[in-house]
Protein backbone atom coordinates (compact mmCIF):
# COMPACT_ATOMS: atom_id res chain seq x y z
CA UNK A 1 0.00 0.00 0.00
CA UNK A 2 2.84 2.38 0.80
CA UNK A 3 4.16 1.95 -2.76
CA UNK A 4 0.68 2.73 -4.09
CA UNK A 5 0.50 5.80 -1.86
CA UNK A 6 3.93 7.07 -2.80
CA UNK A 7 3.25 6.51 -6.51
CA UNK A 8 -0.16 8.29 -6.45
CA UNK A 9 0.57 10.82 -3.72
CA UNK A 10 -0.61 13.73 -5.89
CA UNK A 11 -4.03 12.22 -6.53
CA UNK A 12 -4.36 11.21 -2.89
CA UNK A 13 -3.51 14.72 -1.81
CA UNK A 14 -6.17 15.98 -4.22
CA UNK A 15 -8.73 13.64 -2.67
CA UNK A 16 -7.77 14.84 0.84
CA UNK A 17 -8.07 18.50 -0.18
CA UNK A 18 -11.44 17.75 -1.73
CA UNK A 19 -12.47 16.09 1.52
CA UNK A 20 -11.21 19.08 3.50
CA UNK A 21 -13.41 21.42 1.46
CA UNK A 22 -16.46 19.18 1.60
CA UNK A 23 -15.94 18.65 5.35
CA UNK A 24 -15.58 22.41 5.87
CA UNK A 25 -18.76 23.28 4.08
CA UNK A 26 -20.70 20.34 5.53
CA UNK A 27 -20.89 22.10 8.91
CA UNK A 28 -22.68 25.13 7.55
CA UNK A 29 -25.15 23.25 5.35
CA UNK A 30 -28.72 23.23 6.43
CA UNK A 31 -29.75 19.91 4.88
CA UNK A 32 -29.58 16.70 6.82
CA UNK A 33 -27.77 14.93 3.95
CA UNK A 34 -28.23 11.27 3.34
CA UNK A 35 -30.83 9.30 5.22
CA UNK A 36 -29.77 6.90 7.92
CA UNK A 37 -30.91 4.03 5.79
CA UNK A 38 -28.73 5.16 2.87
CA UNK A 39 -25.81 5.70 5.21
CA UNK A 40 -26.13 2.20 6.55
CA UNK A 41 -26.23 0.72 3.05
CA UNK A 42 -23.29 2.86 2.05
CA UNK A 43 -21.24 1.70 5.02
CA UNK A 44 -22.16 -1.88 4.24
CA UNK A 45 -21.10 -1.45 0.62
CA UNK A 46 -17.80 0.17 1.62
CA UNK A 47 -17.17 -2.63 4.13
CA UNK A 48 -17.86 -5.18 1.41
CA UNK A 49 -15.42 -3.47 -0.96
CA UNK A 50 -12.76 -3.34 1.76
CA UNK A 51 -13.32 -7.02 2.43
CA UNK A 52 -12.96 -7.79 -1.28
CA UNK A 53 -9.74 -5.77 -1.42
CA UNK A 54 -8.27 -7.38 1.69
CA UNK A 55 -9.18 -10.83 0.42
CA UNK A 56 -7.65 -9.95 -2.97
CA UNK A 57 -10.68 -11.32 -4.74
CA UNK A 58 -10.55 -9.07 -7.77
CA UNK A 59 -7.77 -9.99 -10.17
CA UNK A 60 -5.37 -7.79 -12.12
CA UNK A 61 -6.23 -4.22 -12.93
CA UNK A 62 -9.68 -4.38 -11.30
CA UNK A 63 -8.08 -5.25 -7.99
CA UNK A 64 -5.54 -2.51 -8.45
CA UNK A 65 -8.23 0.06 -9.26
CA UNK A 66 -10.27 -1.06 -6.24
CA UNK A 67 -7.24 -0.58 -3.99
CA UNK A 68 -6.64 2.82 -5.53
CA UNK A 69 -10.31 3.82 -5.11
CA UNK A 70 -10.37 2.75 -1.46
CA UNK A 71 -7.16 4.63 -0.78
CA UNK A 72 -8.58 7.74 -2.44
CA UNK A 73 -11.80 7.30 -0.42
CA UNK A 74 -9.80 6.99 2.80
CA UNK A 75 -7.93 10.21 2.03
CA UNK A 76 -11.24 11.90 1.19
CA UNK A 77 -12.80 10.80 4.47
CA UNK A 78 -9.75 11.92 6.46
CA UNK A 79 -9.99 15.28 4.64
CA UNK A 80 -13.70 15.53 5.42
CA UNK A 81 -13.12 14.77 9.10
CA UNK A 82 -10.32 17.29 9.32
CA UNK A 83 -12.35 19.95 7.46
CA UNK A 84 -15.46 19.42 9.56
CA UNK A 85 -13.51 19.40 12.77
CA UNK A 86 -11.68 22.64 11.90
CA UNK A 87 -14.92 24.37 10.85
CA UNK A 88 -16.64 23.17 13.96
CA UNK A 89 -13.82 24.64 16.05
CA UNK A 90 -14.11 27.98 14.22
CA UNK A 91 -17.90 28.08 14.63
CA UNK A 92 -17.71 27.14 18.32
CA UNK A 93 -15.15 29.88 18.96
CA UNK A 94 -17.33 32.44 17.17
CA UNK A 95 -20.37 31.41 19.19
CA UNK A 96 -18.37 31.60 22.44
CA UNK A 97 -17.10 35.08 21.53
CA UNK A 98 -20.62 36.28 20.63
CA UNK A 99 -22.10 35.00 23.87
CA UNK A 100 -19.25 36.58 25.87
CA UNK A 101 -19.76 39.99 24.24
CA UNK A 102 -23.55 39.72 24.56
CA UNK A 103 -23.46 39.04 28.32
CA UNK B 1 -29.05 28.79 25.16
CA UNK B 2 -27.72 26.93 22.03
CA UNK B 3 -26.82 23.28 22.11
CA UNK B 4 -23.04 23.13 22.91
CA UNK B 5 -22.59 19.44 22.06
CA UNK B 6 -20.64 18.69 18.91
CA UNK B 7 -22.90 17.42 16.18
CA UNK B 8 -20.72 14.31 15.72
CA UNK B 9 -18.84 12.80 12.88
CA UNK B 10 -21.72 10.63 11.84
CA UNK B 11 -24.06 13.56 11.45
CA UNK B 12 -21.52 15.54 9.46
CA UNK B 13 -20.67 12.58 7.27
CA UNK B 14 -24.24 12.44 6.04
CA UNK B 15 -23.45 15.70 4.23
CA UNK B 16 -20.18 14.46 2.56
CA UNK B 17 -21.85 12.67 -0.34
CA UNK B 18 -21.61 15.65 -2.79
CA UNK B 19 -17.83 15.20 -2.85
CA UNK B 20 -18.15 11.67 -4.18
CA UNK B 21 -18.65 12.78 -7.78
CA UNK B 22 -15.37 14.76 -7.97
CA UNK B 23 -13.72 11.93 -6.00
CA UNK B 24 -14.77 9.43 -8.66
CA UNK B 25 -13.39 11.79 -11.30
CA UNK B 26 -10.08 11.91 -9.41
CA UNK B 27 -10.15 8.13 -9.18
CA UNK B 28 -10.72 7.77 -12.91
CA UNK B 29 -7.96 10.24 -13.72
CA UNK B 30 -5.53 8.54 -11.37
CA UNK B 31 -6.34 5.17 -12.90
CA UNK B 32 -6.12 6.53 -16.44
CA UNK B 33 -2.74 8.18 -15.94
CA UNK B 34 -1.06 5.92 -13.47
CA UNK B 35 -1.87 2.35 -14.38
CA UNK B 36 0.52 1.78 -17.25
CA UNK B 37 3.53 3.53 -15.65
CA UNK B 38 2.85 1.74 -12.37
CA UNK B 39 2.78 -1.62 -14.18
CA UNK B 40 5.93 -0.78 -16.12
CA UNK B 41 7.73 0.06 -12.89
CA UNK B 42 6.71 -3.22 -11.29
CA UNK B 43 7.70 -5.18 -14.39
CA UNK B 44 11.16 -3.61 -14.35
CA UNK B 45 11.56 -4.49 -10.70
CA UNK B 46 10.35 -8.02 -11.43
CA UNK B 47 12.92 -8.52 -14.19
CA UNK B 48 15.61 -7.11 -11.97
CA UNK B 49 14.64 -9.44 -9.12
CA UNK B 50 15.11 -12.59 -11.23
CA UNK B 51 18.11 -11.54 -13.23
CA UNK B 52 20.51 -13.51 -11.04
CA UNK B 53 18.40 -16.63 -11.08
CA UNK B 54 19.18 -19.13 -13.86
CA UNK B 55 15.94 -19.49 -15.81
CA UNK B 56 15.02 -20.34 -19.36
CA UNK B 57 12.45 -18.25 -21.21
CA UNK B 58 11.65 -16.05 -18.22
CA UNK B 59 8.96 -13.40 -18.71
CA UNK B 60 7.37 -11.00 -16.25
CA UNK B 61 3.83 -9.81 -17.05
CA UNK B 62 2.18 -7.23 -14.81
CA UNK B 63 -1.54 -6.47 -14.55
CA UNK B 64 -2.24 -3.86 -11.93
CA UNK B 65 -0.27 -5.00 -8.93
CA UNK B 66 -0.29 -8.66 -9.92
CA UNK B 67 2.77 -10.27 -11.49
CA UNK B 68 2.67 -13.31 -13.67
CA UNK B 69 6.05 -15.05 -13.75
CA UNK B 70 6.60 -17.52 -16.60
CA UNK B 71 9.87 -19.43 -16.74
CA UNK B 72 11.45 -22.82 -16.96
CA UNK B 73 13.78 -23.39 -14.07
CA UNK B 74 16.79 -25.67 -14.11
CA UNK B 75 16.06 -26.89 -10.59
CA UNK B 76 13.21 -26.78 -8.05
CA UNK B 77 15.40 -24.68 -5.80
CA UNK B 78 15.93 -22.13 -8.56
CA UNK B 79 12.22 -22.03 -9.33
CA UNK B 80 11.23 -21.33 -5.71
CA UNK B 81 13.97 -18.76 -5.37
CA UNK B 82 12.71 -16.87 -8.42
CA UNK B 83 9.14 -16.88 -7.08
CA UNK B 84 10.31 -15.66 -3.67
CA UNK B 85 12.31 -12.86 -5.26
CA UNK B 86 9.28 -11.63 -7.19
CA UNK B 87 6.97 -11.90 -4.18
CA UNK B 88 9.40 -9.78 -2.17
CA UNK B 89 9.05 -6.80 -4.52
CA UNK B 90 7.28 -3.94 -2.63
CA UNK B 91 3.85 -3.20 -4.06
CA UNK B 92 3.23 -6.63 -5.51
CA UNK B 93 -0.20 -7.93 -4.53
CA UNK B 94 -0.30 -11.40 -6.09
CA UNK B 95 2.23 -13.55 -7.93
CA UNK B 96 0.73 -15.84 -10.53
CA UNK B 97 3.04 -18.79 -10.77
CA UNK B 98 3.45 -19.95 -14.33
CA UNK B 99 6.88 -21.43 -13.70
CA UNK B 100 7.93 -24.99 -14.20
CA UNK B 101 10.96 -27.16 -14.37
CA UNK B 102 12.70 -27.74 -17.67
CA UNK B 103 11.81 -31.09 -19.17
CA UNK B 104 14.31 -33.81 -18.48
CA UNK B 105 15.86 -35.13 -21.68
CA UNK B 106 16.14 -38.91 -21.78
CA UNK B 107 18.48 -39.61 -23.43
CA UNK B 108 20.31 -36.32 -23.12
CA UNK B 109 21.51 -35.65 -26.67
CA UNK B 110 23.96 -32.99 -27.80
CA UNK B 111 25.30 -32.63 -31.33
CA UNK B 112 27.98 -30.78 -33.25
CA UNK B 113 27.91 -30.80 -37.05
CA UNK B 114 30.59 -29.39 -39.25
CA UNK B 115 30.47 -28.82 -42.98
CA UNK B 116 32.64 -26.71 -45.22
CA UNK B 117 31.42 -23.32 -44.09
CA UNK B 118 29.90 -23.68 -40.66
CA UNK B 119 29.68 -25.51 -37.39
CA UNK B 120 26.26 -26.07 -35.86
CA UNK B 121 25.92 -26.92 -32.20
CA UNK B 122 22.56 -28.53 -31.52
CA UNK B 123 20.68 -30.78 -29.17
CA UNK B 124 20.37 -29.88 -25.54
CA UNK B 125 22.60 -28.08 -23.09
CA UNK B 126 22.18 -28.32 -19.33
CA UNK B 127 22.62 -24.64 -18.38
CA UNK B 128 22.96 -21.26 -20.10
CA UNK B 129 26.50 -20.94 -18.76
CA UNK B 130 27.45 -24.32 -20.21
CA UNK B 131 25.87 -23.37 -23.51
CA UNK B 132 27.83 -20.11 -23.60
CA UNK B 133 31.07 -21.93 -22.78
CA UNK B 134 30.51 -24.45 -25.56
CA UNK B 135 29.91 -21.63 -28.05
CA UNK B 136 33.01 -19.85 -26.81
CA UNK B 137 35.10 -23.02 -27.14
CA UNK B 138 33.89 -23.45 -30.72
CA UNK B 139 34.67 -19.84 -31.59
CA UNK B 140 38.15 -20.11 -30.08
CA UNK B 141 38.92 -23.38 -31.82
CA UNK B 142 37.58 -22.31 -35.20
CA UNK B 143 38.31 -18.65 -35.82
CA UNK B 144 36.73 -17.45 -39.03
CA UNK B 145 34.21 -20.29 -39.16
CA UNK B 146 30.53 -19.49 -38.70
CA UNK B 147 29.23 -21.06 -35.49
CA UNK B 148 25.47 -21.61 -35.34
CA UNK B 149 23.77 -22.17 -31.99
CA UNK B 150 20.74 -24.47 -32.24
CA UNK B 151 20.98 -25.75 -28.69
CA UNK B 152 18.00 -25.84 -26.37
CA UNK B 153 17.92 -26.50 -22.66
CA UNK B 154 16.98 -29.61 -20.78
CA UNK B 155 17.79 -31.28 -17.53
CA UNK B 156 19.36 -34.70 -17.28
CA UNK B 157 22.96 -34.21 -18.42
CA UNK B 158 25.62 -36.44 -16.93
CA UNK B 159 27.83 -34.70 -14.35
CA UNK B 160 30.83 -33.97 -16.62
CA UNK B 161 28.89 -33.34 -19.80
CA UNK B 162 30.46 -29.96 -20.43
CA UNK B 163 34.03 -31.29 -20.28
CA UNK B 164 33.13 -34.07 -22.71
CA UNK B 165 31.45 -31.64 -25.12
CA UNK B 166 34.39 -29.22 -25.01
CA UNK B 167 36.79 -32.08 -25.71
CA UNK B 168 34.72 -33.01 -28.77
CA UNK B 169 34.53 -29.40 -29.93
CA UNK B 170 38.32 -29.31 -29.68
CA UNK B 171 38.44 -32.08 -32.30
CA UNK B 172 36.47 -30.08 -34.87
CA UNK B 173 39.53 -28.27 -36.30
CA UNK B 174 40.93 -31.68 -37.23
CA UNK B 175 37.80 -32.53 -39.20
CA UNK B 176 36.73 -31.27 -42.60
CA UNK B 177 33.23 -32.69 -42.20
CA UNK B 178 31.82 -34.08 -38.99
CA UNK B 179 28.75 -35.30 -37.22
CA UNK B 180 29.41 -35.62 -33.52
CA UNK B 181 26.89 -36.56 -30.88
CA UNK B 182 26.71 -37.29 -27.20
CA UNK B 183 23.76 -39.40 -26.13
CA UNK B 184 23.92 -39.68 -22.35
CA UNK B 185 27.39 -41.19 -21.99
CA UNK B 186 27.78 -42.49 -25.56
CA UNK B 187 29.96 -40.49 -27.91
CA UNK B 188 29.66 -40.93 -31.67
CA UNK B 189 31.89 -39.43 -34.30
CA UNK B 190 31.48 -39.55 -38.06
CA UNK B 191 33.41 -37.46 -40.48
CA UNK B 192 36.42 -36.81 -42.61
CA UNK B 193 39.74 -35.75 -41.15
CA UNK B 194 41.17 -32.66 -42.75
CA UNK B 195 44.73 -33.94 -42.73
CA UNK B 196 46.75 -37.14 -42.61
CA UNK B 197 47.14 -38.04 -38.97
CA UNK B 198 43.99 -36.21 -37.89
CA UNK B 199 42.08 -39.43 -37.38
CA UNK B 200 44.76 -40.85 -35.10
CA UNK B 201 45.02 -37.59 -33.16
CA UNK B 202 41.25 -37.63 -32.58
CA UNK B 203 41.31 -41.25 -31.45
CA UNK B 204 44.09 -40.38 -29.01
CA UNK B 205 42.19 -37.36 -27.70
CA UNK B 206 39.05 -39.42 -27.12
CA UNK B 207 40.93 -41.50 -24.57
CA UNK B 208 40.73 -38.42 -22.33
CA UNK B 209 36.92 -38.34 -22.25
CA UNK B 210 35.73 -37.74 -18.69
CA UNK B 211 34.47 -40.55 -16.53
CA UNK B 212 31.04 -41.76 -17.54
CA UNK B 213 31.57 -41.09 -21.25
CA UNK B 214 32.75 -43.65 -23.78
CA UNK B 215 33.18 -43.86 -27.54
CA UNK B 216 30.27 -45.79 -29.02
CA UNK B 217 31.25 -45.08 -32.61
CA UNK B 218 34.32 -43.50 -34.18
CA UNK B 219 34.07 -43.53 -37.96
CA UNK B 220 36.42 -40.82 -39.07
CA UNK B 221 37.66 -41.15 -42.62
CA UNK B 222 41.15 -39.97 -43.34
CA UNK B 223 42.36 -38.51 -46.60
CA UNK B 224 44.35 -41.10 -48.57
CA UNK B 225 47.85 -41.76 -47.29
CA UNK B 226 49.91 -40.89 -50.34
CA UNK B 227 53.44 -41.94 -51.20
CA UNK B 228 54.80 -41.14 -54.66
CA UNK B 229 58.01 -41.58 -56.57
CA UNK B 230 58.60 -40.19 -60.05
CA UNK B 231 61.48 -41.56 -62.03
CA UNK B 232 62.80 -39.24 -64.68
CA UNK B 233 65.65 -40.81 -66.70
CA UNK B 234 66.38 -37.62 -68.64
CA UNK B 235 67.70 -35.82 -65.56
CA UNK B 236 68.41 -39.13 -63.73
CA UNK B 237 66.26 -38.03 -60.82
CA UNK B 238 63.94 -39.78 -58.41
CA UNK B 239 61.44 -37.38 -56.84
CA UNK B 240 59.91 -38.61 -53.59
CA UNK B 241 56.79 -36.97 -52.21
CA UNK B 242 53.95 -37.72 -49.79
CA UNK B 243 54.16 -39.29 -46.36
CA UNK B 244 56.11 -41.90 -44.44
CA UNK B 245 55.20 -43.12 -40.95
CA UNK B 246 58.46 -42.17 -39.24
CA UNK B 247 62.13 -41.41 -39.71
CA UNK B 248 63.18 -45.06 -39.51
CA UNK B 249 60.96 -46.03 -42.42
CA UNK B 250 62.11 -42.92 -44.23
CA UNK B 251 65.75 -43.90 -43.82
CA UNK B 252 65.02 -47.50 -44.83
CA UNK B 253 63.30 -46.33 -48.03
CA UNK B 254 66.16 -44.01 -48.94
CA UNK B 255 68.66 -46.81 -48.27
CA UNK B 256 66.63 -49.24 -50.43
CA UNK B 257 66.54 -46.70 -53.24
CA UNK B 258 70.33 -46.45 -53.00
CA UNK B 259 70.60 -50.22 -53.47
CA UNK B 260 67.95 -50.61 -56.17
CA UNK B 261 68.65 -47.56 -58.33
CA UNK B 262 72.08 -46.77 -59.65
CA UNK B 263 73.26 -43.23 -59.51
CA UNK B 264 69.90 -41.45 -59.69
CA UNK B 265 69.72 -38.16 -57.85
CA UNK B 266 67.07 -38.20 -55.09
CA UNK B 267 64.80 -35.21 -54.50
CA UNK B 268 63.29 -36.06 -51.14
CA UNK B 269 60.06 -34.22 -50.27
CA UNK B 270 58.71 -36.89 -47.92
CA UNK B 271 57.02 -35.84 -44.69
CA UNK B 272 56.61 -37.98 -41.61
CA UNK B 273 53.03 -38.52 -40.49
CA UNK B 274 50.98 -41.06 -38.64
CA UNK B 275 48.09 -42.72 -40.41
CA UNK B 276 50.01 -45.10 -42.69
CA UNK B 277 48.14 -48.28 -43.55
CA UNK B 278 49.44 -51.50 -42.01
CA UNK B 279 52.30 -53.02 -44.00
CA UNK B 280 53.21 -49.70 -45.61
CA UNK B 281 56.98 -50.17 -45.37
CA UNK B 282 56.89 -53.69 -46.82
CA UNK B 283 54.65 -52.58 -49.66
CA UNK B 284 56.97 -49.70 -50.51
CA UNK B 285 60.01 -52.01 -50.52
CA UNK B 286 58.26 -54.43 -52.86
CA UNK B 287 57.00 -51.69 -55.15
CA UNK B 288 60.42 -50.02 -55.29
CA UNK B 289 61.79 -53.16 -56.95
CA UNK B 290 59.13 -52.89 -59.65
CA UNK B 291 59.80 -49.19 -60.15
CA UNK B 292 63.51 -49.93 -60.54
CA UNK B 293 62.66 -52.06 -63.57
CA UNK B 294 61.07 -49.14 -65.42
CA UNK B 295 63.08 -46.84 -67.63
CA UNK B 296 60.68 -44.02 -66.87
CA UNK B 297 57.58 -44.02 -64.70
CA UNK B 298 56.02 -43.42 -61.37
CA UNK B 299 54.98 -45.28 -58.29
CA UNK B 300 51.92 -44.09 -56.42
CA UNK B 301 50.80 -45.64 -53.15
CA UNK B 302 47.41 -44.38 -52.05
CA UNK B 303 46.27 -45.99 -48.83
CA UNK B 304 46.43 -49.73 -49.61
CA UNK B 305 46.67 -49.39 -53.36
CA UNK B 306 49.92 -49.58 -55.28
CA UNK B 307 49.89 -48.06 -58.77
CA UNK B 308 52.80 -48.46 -61.08
CA UNK B 309 52.92 -46.74 -64.44
CA UNK B 310 55.64 -46.21 -66.98
CA UNK B 311 57.79 -47.96 -69.57
CA UNK B 312 59.44 -51.32 -69.04
CA UNK B 313 62.67 -52.06 -70.84
CA UNK B 314 61.40 -55.09 -72.79
CA UNK B 315 58.20 -57.01 -73.36
CA UNK B 316 58.76 -59.86 -70.87
CA UNK B 317 59.51 -57.36 -68.10
CA UNK B 318 56.34 -55.43 -68.94
CA UNK B 319 54.30 -58.62 -68.72
CA UNK B 320 55.83 -59.52 -65.36
CA UNK B 321 55.17 -56.05 -64.02
CA UNK B 322 51.56 -56.12 -65.23
CA UNK B 323 50.98 -59.41 -63.45
CA UNK B 324 52.50 -58.69 -60.07
CA UNK B 325 54.28 -56.13 -58.01
CA UNK B 326 57.42 -58.25 -58.06
CA UNK B 327 56.87 -59.71 -54.63
CA UNK B 328 54.11 -60.30 -52.18
CA UNK B 329 52.24 -57.23 -51.01
CA UNK B 330 50.81 -57.21 -47.47
CA UNK B 331 47.31 -58.55 -46.97
CA UNK B 332 44.41 -56.46 -48.33
CA UNK B 333 46.72 -54.43 -50.55
CA UNK B 334 45.94 -54.08 -54.25
CA UNK B 335 48.25 -53.60 -57.18
CA UNK B 336 47.50 -51.85 -60.46
CA UNK B 337 50.01 -51.54 -63.24
CA UNK B 338 49.81 -49.44 -66.37
CA UNK B 339 53.04 -50.51 -68.00
CA UNK B 340 54.05 -50.20 -71.63
CA UNK B 341 57.31 -51.13 -73.31
CA UNK B 342 59.94 -48.60 -74.17
CA UNK B 343 60.64 -48.55 -77.95
CA UNK B 344 63.51 -50.91 -78.68
CA UNK B 345 66.86 -49.19 -79.03
CA UNK B 346 68.88 -49.71 -82.17
CA UNK B 347 71.25 -52.68 -82.42
CA UNK B 348 74.92 -52.04 -81.75
CA UNK B 349 78.12 -53.83 -82.63
CA UNK B 350 80.12 -55.91 -80.21
CA UNK B 351 82.50 -53.13 -79.20
CA UNK B 352 79.76 -50.78 -78.14
CA UNK B 353 77.91 -53.67 -76.60
CA UNK B 354 80.89 -54.43 -74.33
CA UNK B 355 81.14 -50.73 -73.52
CA UNK B 356 77.50 -50.63 -72.49
CA UNK B 357 77.89 -53.70 -70.26
CA UNK B 358 80.97 -52.22 -68.63
CA UNK B 359 79.21 -48.95 -67.97
CA UNK B 360 76.27 -50.67 -66.35
CA UNK B 361 78.36 -52.99 -64.22
CA UNK B 362 80.82 -50.25 -63.40
CA UNK B 363 78.12 -48.26 -61.63
CA UNK B 364 76.68 -51.16 -59.63
CA UNK B 365 77.04 -54.86 -59.21
CA UNK B 366 74.66 -57.77 -59.35
CA UNK B 367 74.05 -58.60 -55.72
CA UNK B 368 73.51 -62.02 -54.22
CA UNK B 369 72.29 -63.17 -50.87
CA UNK B 370 75.31 -63.45 -48.60
CA UNK B 371 77.27 -66.71 -49.32
CA UNK B 372 74.47 -67.95 -51.59
CA UNK B 373 73.71 -68.12 -55.25
CA UNK B 374 70.30 -66.41 -55.03
CA UNK B 375 70.19 -63.07 -56.81
CA UNK B 376 69.21 -60.25 -54.49
CA UNK B 377 65.85 -58.60 -55.30
CA UNK B 378 67.76 -55.30 -55.24
CA UNK B 379 69.40 -56.25 -58.56
CA UNK B 380 66.28 -56.79 -60.68
CA UNK B 381 66.54 -53.28 -62.15
CA UNK B 382 70.18 -53.78 -63.14
CA UNK B 383 69.41 -57.20 -64.62
CA UNK B 384 66.63 -55.66 -66.72
CA UNK B 385 69.05 -53.08 -68.06
CA UNK B 386 71.60 -55.84 -68.81
CA UNK B 387 68.89 -57.81 -70.61
CA UNK B 388 67.86 -54.74 -72.60
CA UNK B 389 71.49 -54.22 -73.59
CA UNK B 390 71.85 -57.87 -74.53
CA UNK B 391 68.84 -57.46 -76.78
CA UNK B 392 70.68 -54.66 -78.57
CA UNK B 393 73.53 -57.03 -79.30
CA UNK B 394 71.82 -59.74 -81.37
CA UNK B 395 74.89 -61.02 -83.13
CA UNK B 396 77.28 -61.37 -80.20
CA UNK B 397 78.07 -64.19 -77.86
CA UNK B 398 78.25 -63.18 -74.25
CA UNK B 399 80.10 -64.80 -71.42
CA UNK B 400 78.65 -64.28 -67.97
CA UNK B 401 81.74 -64.45 -65.80
CA UNK B 402 81.54 -65.05 -62.06
CA UNK B 403 84.35 -63.92 -59.74
CA UNK B 404 85.00 -64.10 -56.04
CA UNK B 405 87.51 -62.70 -53.59
CA UNK B 406 90.17 -64.91 -52.00
CA UNK B 407 88.29 -65.60 -48.78
CA UNK B 408 87.58 -69.30 -48.37
CA UNK B 409 88.88 -72.26 -50.27
CA UNK B 410 89.72 -71.90 -53.92
CA UNK B 411 87.53 -74.81 -55.01
CA UNK B 412 84.56 -73.48 -53.10
CA UNK B 413 85.05 -70.02 -54.56
CA UNK B 414 85.23 -71.50 -58.02
CA UNK B 415 82.01 -73.42 -57.49
CA UNK B 416 80.28 -70.36 -56.00
CA UNK B 417 81.35 -68.12 -58.86
CA UNK B 418 80.18 -70.72 -61.36
CA UNK B 419 76.80 -71.11 -59.68
CA UNK B 420 76.27 -67.37 -59.40
CA UNK B 421 77.13 -66.94 -63.08
CA UNK B 422 74.65 -69.70 -63.89
CA UNK B 423 72.00 -68.04 -61.73
CA UNK B 424 72.36 -64.89 -63.79
CA UNK B 425 72.30 -66.92 -66.99
CA UNK B 426 69.10 -68.66 -65.93
CA UNK B 427 67.54 -65.31 -65.07
CA UNK B 428 68.35 -64.05 -68.59
CA UNK B 429 66.97 -67.19 -70.20
CA UNK B 430 63.76 -66.88 -68.17
CA UNK B 431 63.52 -63.31 -69.47
CA UNK B 432 63.36 -64.73 -72.99
CA UNK B 433 66.96 -64.53 -74.16
CA UNK B 434 68.36 -67.34 -76.27
CA UNK B 435 70.68 -69.66 -74.36
CA UNK B 436 72.71 -70.33 -77.50
CA UNK B 437 74.82 -67.19 -77.33
CA UNK B 438 75.10 -67.03 -73.54
CA UNK B 439 77.62 -68.94 -71.45
CA UNK B 440 78.23 -68.94 -67.74
CA UNK B 441 81.79 -69.35 -66.46
CA UNK B 442 83.05 -69.27 -62.89
CA UNK B 443 86.60 -68.02 -62.35
CA UNK B 444 86.76 -68.13 -58.60
CA UNK B 445 89.35 -65.69 -57.32
CA UNK B 446 91.69 -66.06 -60.31
CA UNK B 447 90.95 -62.69 -61.93
CA UNK B 448 90.92 -60.08 -59.22
CA UNK B 449 90.28 -56.45 -60.16
CA UNK B 450 91.80 -55.12 -56.97
CA UNK B 451 93.90 -56.25 -54.08
CA UNK B 452 92.32 -58.83 -51.82
CA UNK B 453 94.10 -57.32 -48.84
CA UNK B 454 91.36 -54.80 -48.12
CA UNK B 455 87.65 -55.23 -47.69
CA UNK B 456 87.03 -52.61 -50.40
CA UNK B 457 89.24 -54.55 -52.78
CA UNK B 458 87.49 -57.80 -51.94
CA UNK B 459 84.13 -56.18 -52.58
CA UNK B 460 85.33 -55.09 -56.01
CA UNK B 461 86.55 -58.60 -56.78
CA UNK B 462 83.20 -60.25 -55.92
CA UNK B 463 81.41 -59.60 -59.18
CA UNK B 464 79.65 -60.80 -62.30
CA UNK B 465 81.05 -59.50 -65.59
CA UNK B 466 79.40 -59.59 -69.02
CA UNK B 467 82.13 -60.25 -71.54
CA UNK B 468 81.40 -59.98 -75.24
CA UNK B 469 83.14 -62.76 -77.12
Amino acid sequence: MSILASFHWGWLLGAAVLGLIIGWVSIARRSDGLSLRTMRWSLAAISALVAIAVARLLPGRLGYWLDLGLLLGLCYVIGCVAGAWLRERVVARAVAKASASGS
Amino acid sequence: MPDQRPPGIFKWSRRWAPGLIPLVIIWALAGWNGTVPFEAGLAAQGRNAIKDTVLDGASVMVEGRDIRLSANAFSEEGRLSALAAVEAIPGVRLVNDATGLLPEAKPFIWTADRDVVRVTLGGTAPLPAARARLMEAARNDLPGVEIADRMTFARGALPRFEAAAVLLIDQLPRLKEAKISISDGNVKLNGMASEIGGREAITAALRNLPEGFSVAENIVQAPPYIFRINKDPVVATLTLSGYVPDNNVHAAIVAAIGRKFSGEKIVDNLKASVGAPAGFANAVMTALGSLSRLSTGSLLISDREVRLSGDALYEAAANQLRESAGGSLPQNWTYKADVSVRPAASAVDSTICQQLFSELLGKERIRFESGKTDISPDSVGLLDRLIATTLRCPSTSIEIAGHTDTDGEGAANLALSQKRAEAVLNYLIRAGLSSERLTAVGYGSEQPLASNDTSEGKAQNRRIDFVVK
